[in-house]
């Protein structure tokens, strides 16, 4: 019994308190983890109508490999923010993608651009060699569906 | 002289005990402000410039997407066609598909057709789980 309680006595002897003196530095230290490996987006959310698509899927891509092309109702496209003609297209992309070869373009169209314009984009991209493509749609509930 | 002692008295340390605070209210709402965007849609290969390949008739199937987002489907060399409700295109390809494995699916679409029939195709058509797809313009 006496053992016991010298054994008890010994465990209790050891500080209950977290230190609070480097409380700090862990805070900072995450505080500067979060900052560091933040990647800001280039460009900003055009106004445009979203297809809808069930097959929608998450593409697993870094954000850096992910380029945005916004293609509004009235046909402007627009990359990082610029607005590009048509047959510009390539040209702006080319050194893009020579830069980071496991580019994604991310067609961000609206749903009621004519596919005439759509396909003058997937051919300016074929020209600059970026063949990674998708076609940015909202995921479509199947309850949505039956009503279309 | 006086005055000059009496403000040496203030500790001219930083307080340490509440730098803890601080850091973490910094923490919390940089987390909390922090968006993220999730990238999602229909990814597609699109095909290397020249790189043109001859494909034998018998394994096109082709959806030709008209402006009012009608589809008619042609099978391969028959001239037969067939119009179809664009909800339909999945399981039409599904029995191709079960019938040829190295069916291709090509969505022809109108120039003036909204972009979003040829998505609902290509809905469509991954779903019905086709590997091999063609995106091309019709030729008037």
């Amino acid at each position: 019994m006496a053992i016991k309680d010298s054994g008890f006595k010994k465990k209790s002897g050891s500080d209950g308190s977290i230190p609070t003196s480097s409380m700090a530095d862990i805070a900072f230290l995450l505080l500067i983890f979060f900052m560091v490996t933040t990647v800001f987006r280039k460009d900003r959310n055009r106004q445009i109508e979203w297809t809808t698509a069930e097959a929608t899927e998450k593409i697993d891509e870094k954000r850096q490999n992910i380029l945005h092309l916004w293609v509004q109702r009235d046909g402007s496209v627009w990359i990082n923010d610029v607005l590009t003609p048509f047959e510009d297209i390539s040209e702006t992309v080319r050194p893009i993608y020579a830069e980071n070869r496991e580019l994604v373009v991310a067609i961000r169209g609206d749903s009621e651009v004519p596919y005439q314009q759509i396909n003058t984009i997937t051919e300016e991209l074929q020209a600059s060699g970026a063949v990674r493509v998708t076609f940015a749609t909202r995921l479509e509930q199947r309850a949505m569906r039956a009503r279309r | 002289m006086a005055i000059m002692k009496r403000k040496q008295k203030v500790s001219d340390e930083i307080p340490t005990s509440s730098m803890a605070d601080i850091a973490f209210l910094l923490l919390v709402f940089f987390l909390t402000t922090t968006v993220f965007n999730e990238e999602r849609g229909l990814p597609i290969v699109l095909p290397e410039q020249s790189e043109e390949q001859d494909v034998s008739g018998r394994n096109l199937i082709f959806f030709i997407v008209q402006p009012d987002g009608r589809v008619i489907v042609r099978r391969g060399e028959s001239e037969q066609e067939q119009v179809v409700a664009h909800t339909q295109v999945a399981n039409i390809l599904r029995t191709e598909l079960a019938g040829n494995e190295n069916l291709i699916a090509a969505i022809q679409t109108h120039p003036n057709a909204p972009y979003r029939h040829m998505v609902n195709v290509l809905d469509e058509v991954k779903l019905a789980g086709a590997e091999r797809i063609s995106l091309q313009e019709m030729e008037n």
